[in-house]
């Protein structure tokens, strides 16, 4: 009885090794389309931004300047912050709503603590940035070892911070003392704080994203049970990843009180869904695995400048919502387009 | 004592005594061959060994030292490698990266570096002899033998002390298969312990020096690789006599044309295939992989839009969907190749899983008749005598066989009359393969139209009727009764390459 095809007969044949169709399907390489489709993510909201700075600059002066860097990106800086944190916890197939609860909360606590004075103004920011890691340490915790939902487990503490938010500060103001506003203010070589701090998140990001963790993230993201099979700590990572969500949004709230000199009970909740646009604008898959802070900045400065444009265009303001979500569905449109290409590439 | 040993090895999960008091010995400088059928304790004692699961009682010793893994990634720092059936590979990282994931060498800032991961695996892929595969491609966009390679050489990369091949070559051409055989003896010759693990006999005894063989939980035999016979093998795997794998050839087959494909054209993929699909038929469909036969089978369950005529029953139809294919005429229902991700839903029920595509037979003005429902699943569990505990078990934790048994009862419940089996047989043991494949006789009986494509040689020659070669999208050769033989099939298989 023989069951199975030997595998010397094959070989007594002697197959043509490389006239072998079989050798055309085999060992696919790095070709064009694929190219196109690994750029694509990136390349669409950099190229949406280009387009809307162009559109701008037509109708305004000196848009490409130094000065409206700085305005642009201390506009911005506080919805990068906590879409950088959205786009490693989305990268890793979750979500964090709980980011506006902790915005809040960062600036209630800002505007209430920081004034005291001398020392302690660092102290208490250095304090505040723990809580914000470790209110996301908590989200993680509860999603890694508990198994729950992360849409639901950030909603629930999103409301609790909210909350917490209130009772320290249950109306708008509070201060912030100059001490602490003025180093926003700094320049150096025309370039001002806000944008000192954006390049030294780019520089976080090319570092992070190739540190074992970064990785391990994504990994997660694109297949939790590979991950775990080759080793990844998947309940350290999915802790650390939300831990990093917190921390960034507390920070977001730091140099929001920056921009407005007062703390919110409920400024935070602006950023929640905004965080995700610019993270889904910049090309990042909602499934997780694919996509990174790359196209998260073009994304956030993409919801600024829209702002700006409208205005400049001298329409009604509620054009700018209608904007942004018809931007957000062309963007999700543009990545599936690529997606969908690569893999007819990849079949054919 | 032996390098590797496990004493007394016993696991339960639930109700089931999955290992009872398991030995096993294997020594360095040997490829150790672990065979059994589906459901034998196979896996289960190659999680032990990984640190997926912890046996209840019991120890595995690894040169002298027990080896008690926690997770895999303990195992890995025990240096025990596997590469698992479900592969371990993170789809959106490239080639590169996945070979060294989780072993990368860091920079000074605790980075990796993808130059020096890309310049490894060049290195790596140049020391193994590695079919020619782009070390910065993703892992999503490889097929599913390009992805068993990278897992193949993942596991060595890491310069393990024990080396499981746990079913690797289920879909690997001939070539490849030959490739690994030949790159598990190098390294066992190197002083690695290979343990391999394979339905296929015939590989087996090719490459490995011992033979254990598992059997409901117990190991109960160890043999010399060549000394053995298949017979012997089989016998101690079935604890009785097989029979006989594959049932006779039955004529079958009607006149009537059940299925009649016309100048189907995909892109450079299908390049005008005609078939012609009788009632009652087990048409073959062969070749070397990756030459048309997956887009055949696709595009005629409406997965892919292909040009060309379809006709079900003599009358024209459009299959533009899995829905238009499955109600379409007679119907056409089509097993995929990855039944994991596109047959079965793991985590759901067997009854739900046999009957989600059904649930009309079994509603009553909108609302499901449970009563039914239940009748419906037992008759097909029984049909297909499924091993299971209960129809409430999740699928997922049934057996690969198994797995397979259900989506066929699935595909029955559908009424489709044309069965379209793509690699049906890739990862089922012995016995119920030639349980699968006497269903399939049965069925033709009944008057359904198959058609069968197996990378399997073996298969093609002893259950098809008929044999369609494909080679480069068309169809280079239609051997029928005597004709079929490995021979000719791997000549017209090379045809079309040579004309091309």
């Amino acid at each position: 009885m023989s069951m199975q095809a030997g595998t010397e007969s094959v070989s007594e044949l002697d197959l043509p090794p490389v006239a072998a169709p079989g050798s055309a399907g085999r060992g696919p390489r790095l070709t064009g389309g694929r190219l196109v489709a690994r750029a694509a993510p990136l390349a669409v909201p950099w190229l949406m931004l280009a387009a809307l700075i162009a559109a701008y600059s037509s109708l305004q002066e000196g848009v490409l300047s130094r000065e409206q860097l700085n305005l642009w990106t201390a506009a911005t800086l506080t919805l990068l912050l906590v879409a950088a944190g959205q786009t490693i916890v989305i990268l890793l197939g979750g979500i964090d709503l709980s980011v506006g609860g902790i915005v809040s909360l960062s600036t209630a606590l800002a505007a209430t603590q920081l004034g005291t004075g001398g020392s302690r103004l660092i102290g208490w920011a250095a304090l505040i940035a723990l809580l914000g890691f470790a209110a996301g340490a908590v989200n993680g915790f509860l999603v890694a070892r508990l198994r729950l939902q992360p849409f639901i487990v950030t909603l629930a503490t999103w409301s609790i911070w909210s909350g917490v938010a209130l009772w320290v500060l249950p109306t708008e103001g509070g201060t912030v003392p100059e001490s602490y506003l003025s180093w926003v203010n700094r320049e150096a070589l025309g370039i001002g704080a806000p944008v000192a701090v954006l390049l030294a998140l780019v520089a976080f990001w090319i570092w992070f994203k190739r540190t074992p963790l970064g990785t391990g993230i994504r990994a997660i993201g694109s297949s939790e049970n590979s991950a775990y099979l080759s080793g990844v700590p998947t309940s350290l990572t999915v802790t650390a990843a939300y831990a990093l969500s917190g921390l960034f949004a507390a920070l977001a709230g730091l140099f929001l009180v920056t921009q407005t000199a007062s703390g919110s009970p409920t400024v935070g909740n602006d950023f929640i869904l905004n965080s995700v646009a610019a993270v889904v604008i910049g090309g990042t898959s909602l499934f997780g695995g694919r996509g990174g802070l790359g196209g998260t900045i073009a994304g956030a400065f993409v919801l600024t400048v829209i702002g700006d444009l409208i205005f400049a265009l001298d329409i009604s303001s509620f054009w700018t919502p209608i904007t942004t979500g018809v931007l957000l569905i062309l963007a999700v449109l543009a990545n599936s387009l690529t997606e969908l290409y690569a893999r007819r590439r990849a079949r054919r | 004592m032996a390098d590797l040993e496990a004493r007394a090895v016993t696991k339960r999960f639930g109700g089931v005594l999955a290992l009872d008091g398991v030995d096993f010995e294997a020594d360095a400088g040997e490829v150790h061959a672990l065979i059994g059928e589906n459901g034998a304790g196979k896996s289960t004692f190659i999680k032990i060994l990984t640190g997926a699961v912890r046996p209840d009682e019991g120890e595995v010793v690894l040169f002298g030292e027990p080896l008690a893994a926690r997770s895999p990634r303990d195992a890995a720092s025990h240096g025990v490698a596997a590469v698992f059936q479900e592969l371990s590979l993170v789809p959106d990282l490239t080639v590169a990266e996945n070979v060294w994931f989780r072993r990368e060498r860091l920079t000074p800032l605790g980075t990796i570096s993808r130059r020096r991961v890309r310049r490894d695996t060049r290195a790596l892929f140049g020391r193994l002899d590695f079919p020619p595969l782009d070390p910065d491609i993703e892992v999503r966009s490889l097929s599913v033998a390009e992805r068993q390679l990278v897992e193949v050489a993942k596991a060595v990369a890491g310069d393990p002390r024990v080396l499981i091949l746990d079913e690797a070559t289920s879909a690997l051409s001939p070539k490849e298969v030959s490739w690994l055989l030949d790159l598990a003896r190098r390294l066992a010759a190197g002083g690695m312990i290979v343990v391999y693990i394979s339905h296929r006999l015939a590989e087996v005894r090719e490459v490995a020096s011992r033979i254990t063989v598992f059997r409901n939980g117990h190991s109960v035999g160890v043999t010399e690789g060549a000394a053995a016979s298949e017979d012997e093998i089989v016998s101690m795997m079935l604890g009785r006599r097989l029979e006989r794998l594959y049932p006779d050839k039955e004529a079958t087959a009607t006149e009537a044309v059940a299925l009649r494909v016309r100048d189907l054209r995909f892109g450079h993929r299908l390049r005008g295939i005609d078939l012609d699909l009788r009632e009652g038929e087990i048409l073959g469909v062969g070749g070397l992989q990756g030459q048309g036969q997956l887009e055949l089978f696709l595009s005629l369950f409406g997965v892919l839009r292909a040009r060309g005529t379809i006709e079900l029953d003599g009358r024209p139809v459009k299959i533009s969907s899995p829905r238009a294919a499955l109600a379409a005429g007679i119907g056409l229902a089509l097993v995929p190749e990855d039944r994991q991700n596109q047959g079965l839903l793991l985590p759901k029920s067997v009854r739900e899983n046999v009957t989600l595509a059904v649930t009309k037979r079994f509603s009553r003005r909108g609302l499901l008749d449970l009563e039914r429902e239940r009748a419906l699943v037992g008759d097909a569990i029984r049909q297909l005598s499924i091993v299971l505990s209960s129809p409430e078990q999740p699928v997922g934790s049934l057996s690969g066989g198994n797995q397979q048994k259900v989506v066929i009862s699935k595909l029955l419940l559908t009424r489709a009359k044309v069965l379209l089996l793509y690699d049906l047989t890739r990862g089922v043991d012995v016995g119920t393969k030639g349980e699968i494949f006497q269903l399939m006789r049965n069925l033709a009986r009944e008057g359904y139209a198959i058609l069968f494509f197996s990378t399997d040689l073996q298969e093609l020659i002893h259950v098809a009727d008929r044999v369609a070669v494909i080679s480069d999208g068309s169809v280079t050769g239609l051997l029928e009764g005597e004709a079929i033989t490995e021979d000719r099939i791997l000549r017209a298989s090379v045809a079309g390459g040579t004309a091309a």
